[in-house]
């Protein structure tokens, strides 16, 4: 693909555009060379039918259960504490970057779970901290040698999806300054220095997926899945590319027509090829699946 | 030492202006917050005001409303109201109310969602999901519950009809829709904006601003429909100088449609008809239309109104 050149509609009715966007926009995905599965990367879905209760509250232990289960298969090791001990060091300042955005906040369980297993490895409770708004005055964020980016995974008004690249938004005094061009330059966030090269772990709760935006604050519960999913990887741009892959599914599925075209989210377009955050093309992406698969989409 | 005394003086002079900007524009947002505080009624029925009125303005709505904030921000969005509506053994009933500066922004705001019920509020509702959307003069009003009871739907639509009935004046919808054909017109598809990232979250043209949208000009999206031939899209957009509607038309058809020469009307790869065409200071852009014909009968009918 040319340099600055003009992406529009037609392109994509063509089907002639870098792999993300297109599947963001319902395309099919044509003229795709084979990728070989070791320069792929990867990802890992876990999900269980059994985390929601029949009132929508969370199982802790089942959830606990899905962590683990994703990050060992992820890190190639048998068991999480194995796991986990490849990605934080006892000697580590951690921060847990969350997201407390009251209608689909990050599930305190899950914080909770991630947490407990950051402990285990050794790290001290008050290298620990939890946070989402407060990061640049938190003392623990300030002086992080890790973080943990863990969040829902949601539409959002401006930049298309709610997800990893996106979560560190707040690490940034003026979030707002980002939004031009649908946040193209979200991933520009990854490189400040109290970011830049922490991350060891990318967390997307599919727990509850909000799959289509609506009204004054883009919630609508009408359009809320209790997909009952994590999604986990190293990646934040893969992870971000096959979660916008998944809301546009569900669109599909529970509307009943194709509503590709909203807010495209071509910041995580940007974050590949302008950025070199990561990976956006789906070819280029192996999503390890592991449990409960009714209705996955992906 | 006499260039050190003017550069002292200069200095006082613009803190002065800074200080003076700074005082009229509270001044200005405080009255406007009394005006939007005496416009409803603190009680309502059974509701009551909790009495904890939240102001928001164009710099500090995103504490509030995050992301969705640009939404309003798109528009000419004044200052928000949020009020808490409560009443014991019932979740509380949020209202926000907008200042959008003028009706036609009201009414522009609302436009951008009416996939919902008409409920005959105001100059346009929307009610869906526990939400009611409705504008009324220069206000753009949402009212839902924080969390849905069997009884909520009810009360939020009671609550907002009150809502809608202190709202004294009416105000007018933006003059381009006069100037729409009627024929196989969806009125509720009217989507009015002034940037391109609306028309994309509408129907999506580019990345980039190919039309060169922007605070300065006025569009309008809208839907033709027929059983028989499907939808069609139709762009009319109001940029403020003959020259500035030139050069938008003069982009959008070099990245849109390049093969189109002359004629701009082109078949694109779905098998339907995209036109363009500008008037005066006008650009008209027809997408998706079954055939060339339709295409062109649908700016010409348009150009007559213009």
């Amino acid at each position: 693909m040319k340099r600055n050149r003009v992406i529009t509609r037609r392109d994509f009715i063509r089907g002639t555009v870098y792999t993300t966007l297109a599947a963001s926009l319902g395309v099919g995905l044509s003229n795709q060379s084979e990728v070989r599965a070791d320069e792929k990367v990867k990802v890992v879905l876990v999900r269980d039918e059994k985390v929601l209760d029949q009132q929508g509250r969370i199982h802790a232990d089942i959830l606990q259960k899905m962590l683990d289960q994703g990050v060992s298969s992820l890190m190639g090791e048998a068991n999480p504490f194995q796991a986990w001990k490849k990605l934080i060091k006892p000697t580590d300042i951690v921060g847990i970057k969350s997201n407390v955005w009251n209608p689909l906040p990050t599930p305190k369980e899950l914080e909770a779970a991630i947490e407990k297993r950051i402990l285990e490895v050794g790290v001290l409770k008050k290298n620990i901290s939890i946070d989402d708004r407060g990061v640049r005055d938190n003392k623990v964020f300030l002086s992080s040698t890790a973080l943990i980016n863990v969040r829902p995974l949601r539409t959002h008004h401006w930049s298309g999806i709610g997800g990893c690249i996106k979560n560190y938004v707040m690490f940034t005094p003026t979030p707002w300054l980002h939004h031009p061009d649908a946040c193209a330059s979200l991933a520009s966030v990854w490189s400040k220095p109290l970011v830049k090269g922490k991350t060891r772990l990318n967390i997307l709760s599919l727990i509850q997926t909000q799959f289509y935006g609506r009204g004054a604050h883009f919630f609508d519960r009408r359009y809320v899945s209790d997909y009952r999913g994590l999604l986990i990887g190293k990646d934040p741009v893969a992870l971000d590319a096959i979660g916008a892959r998944l809301l546009q599914l569900q669109r599909v599925t529970h509307l009943g027509e194709d509503r590709p075209l909203d807010t495209t989210p071509n910041h995580i377009f940007a974050a590949d090829e302008k950025y070199k955050l990561g990976v956006s093309d789906l070819q280029k992406i192996e999503v390890v699946k592991l449990g409960w698969m009714d209705g996955a989409l992906i | 030492m006499k260039r050190g005394l003017w550069i002292f003086l200069a200095f006082l002079f613009i803190a002065k202006l800074v200080i003076s900007g700074a005082l009229a524009f509270s001044a200005d947002r405080d009255g406007k917050s009394m005006e939007m505080k005496r416009l409803f009624p603190l009680k309502i029925g059974s509701y009551q005001s909790d009495g904890k009125d939240e102001f928001y303005d164009r710099q500090t709505t995103f504490r509030y409303m995050d992301g969705a904030a640009e939404l309003y921000r798109s528009y000419g969005f004044k200052l928000l109201l949020v009020r808490r509506y409560i009443k014991t053994g019932h979740p509380p009933i949020v209202v926000e109310t907008f200042d959008m500066g003028s009706s036609e922004e009201a009414f522009g705001v609302f436009s951008y969602e009416t996939g919902d019920e008409e409920v005959g509020l105001g100059q346009g509702s929307d009610f869906g999901g526990g939400l009611l959307r409705f504008w009324k003069g220069k206000f753009f009003v949402n009212v839902y519950a924080e969390q849905e009871t069997p009884s909520t739907n009810q009360d939020v639509l009671n609550l907002g009809r009150s809502l809608a009935e202190s709202i004294k004046s009416e105000g007018k919808k933006p003059k381009l829709i006069n100037l729409l054909p009627k024929e196989e017109l969806i009125e509720r598809s009217i989507r009015y904006f002034h940037h391109h990232q609306s028309l994309n979250y509408h129907y999506f043209i580019s990345h980039q601003n190919i039309l060169r949208l922007g605070e300065h000009t006025n569009a309008l999206l809208s839907t033709y429909a027929s059983q028989m031939e499907g939808k069609t899209f139709f762009l009319l957009i109001q940029y403020p100088s003959q020259t500035s509607a030139k050069e938008g038309l003069q982009n959008f058809v070099k990245a849109y449609m390049p093969e189109s020469s002359s004629s701009k009307v082109t078949q694109t790869e779905n098998g339907r008809w995209t036109a363009a065409q500008s008037y005066k200071s006008y650009v008209m852009v027809v997408l998706d239309a079954p055939s060339r014909e339709k295409a062109e009968v649908l700016l010409q009918s348009t150009q007559k109104n213009l």
